[in-house]
């Protein structure tokens, strides 16, 4: 009885660390492309992309995996360059606590003018029908112009969906917080 | 050959999971928010009914039947896991759709009701239509609870928009009190269809 239990657990086991090695390689490309995708569209001209990644010890990991881990999330800074080879701006990942789940935001920045280009919402669970309209574009544009500067809080210079507060309150968030740490690098470094 | 048609078709309507078992009806209510919601969760879910009942059926005889549950869930549970790395790495798009209902799946009344009840007493061919039936009527059942609750609750169907911008939508078919009322009419309208064609 316990021997046959343990027989299908190790062969489950055993087929799906073979299916995960296989398949986390794939999975990690694919999140990566996207990002790198999605930051053609929020600074547009963009034709190439350098990555600034923070040092270890700015990070204050020792792991190359885990660094690796924490990069992925939000601190690496995506630098548009147009043909010409001239910096268009700047892009971070922000991200927050929604209604459902994580909310994750990738923001560009005018290189010159340190304002808020675009902002697109990388991915979500939020309500279908409600929190999901913090897709909408009509949402979105309220961050554009905006610089550091701002406070990006809602209710004073953003306004919020009806009936999705904590979704729009997590995007205000996870730019506010991208922004800071982006700036702090960006403005200092390059 | 009769024996699998019949097999096959029962889930679809006589003994539809949803409607007429009323069984996996927790992620019923909670992922039919949209059409394409519902329709992907029941394909996703058949796939791992068909699976799950043709591998438990192919084992039966080896499993003692004390530890016949656990047995049945690694054998589910394992599927999905495969199911759920196979989206992310090949289908991104959908299964960013998707996501955290995938992993659902596994406690799924359907799955494992469906291992206990059939696949674990009859052969594999049997089992595997069985699993496809019960699927399908999943499916079907699914993605009608989610179009009308995204009509309604959204306006749109399956990503378009089809209500004109502004019109009131009835928000609350998006949330669980819409799920419930939206299940409960189509369950009673399936049973005055079945019992309409009992009497003629």
């Amino acid at each position: 009885m316990v021997v046959v239990l343990s027989v299908i657990a190790m062969i489950s086991a055993g087929i799906l660390a073979q299916v995960y090695s296989v398949t986390s390689v794939i999975i990690e490309e694919n999140q990566a492309r996207a990002l790198e995708s999605s930051v053609f569209e929020v600074l547009t001209g963009t034709t190439q992309v350098n990555i600034i990644r923070r040092s270890a010890d700015e990070l204050g990991v020792d792991d190359p995996k885990e660094m690796r881990e924490k990069e992925q999330k939000t601190s690496l800074i995506y630098q548009g360059l147009n043909d010409a080879g001239q910096i268009i701006g700047f892009a971070f990942v922000g991200e927050a606590n929604g209604y459902g789940g994580a909310v994750r935001v990738l923001v560009g920045v005018d290189e010159t003018s340190k304002e808020i280009l675009n902002v697109k919402v990388l991915e979500h669970t939020e309500t279908p029908g409600l929190g999901s309209k913090i897709e909408d574009a009509s949402f979105r544009d309220q961050f554009v112009g905006k610089t550091v500067e701002d406070p990006l809080k809602l209710g004073q210079d953003i306004d919020l969906i009806a009936g999705a507060t904590v979704s729009c309150r997590a995007v205000a968030e996870a730019v506010r917080k991208g922004f800071d740490d982006a700036t702090a690098i960006y403005g200092g470094g390059n | 050959m009769t024996r699998l048609w019949k097999d096959f078709i029962r889930g679809l309507w006589d003994e539809n999971p949803t409607f007429r078992l009323l069984i996996g009806l927790c992620p019923t209510l909670a992922v039919t928010t949209s059409a394409i919601n519902g329709m992907s969760m029941g394909l996703a879910t058949a796939f791992v009914l068909i699976c799950s009942s043709a591998l438990i059926s192919l084992i039966k005889n080896l499993i003692p039947d004390k530890v016949r549950i656990p047995a049945f869930i690694i054998v589910i549970a394992t599927f999905v896991t495969i199911v759920d790395l196979f989206m992310n790495a090949y289908l991104p798009e959908l299964h960013q759709v998707l996501g955290l209902f995938i992993p659902l799946i596994v406690v799924n009344c359907i799955v494992l009701g469906r291992a206990e009840a059939y696949a674990s007493k009859n052969s594999v061919i049997a089992s595997a239509f069985d699993g496809l039936g019960m699927g399908l009527g999943f499916t079907w059942a699914l993605t009608l609870i989610g179009a009308i609750r995204e009509i309604l609750g959204a306006g749109s169907i399956l990503g378009f928009r089809i209500l004109p911008e502004g019109t009131t939508t009835i928000g609350v078919m998006t949330l669980p009190p819409g799920a419930f009322i939206t299940v409960g009419i189509l369950i009673a309208l399936m049973n005055m269809i079945g019992n309409r064609n009992k009497t003629t």
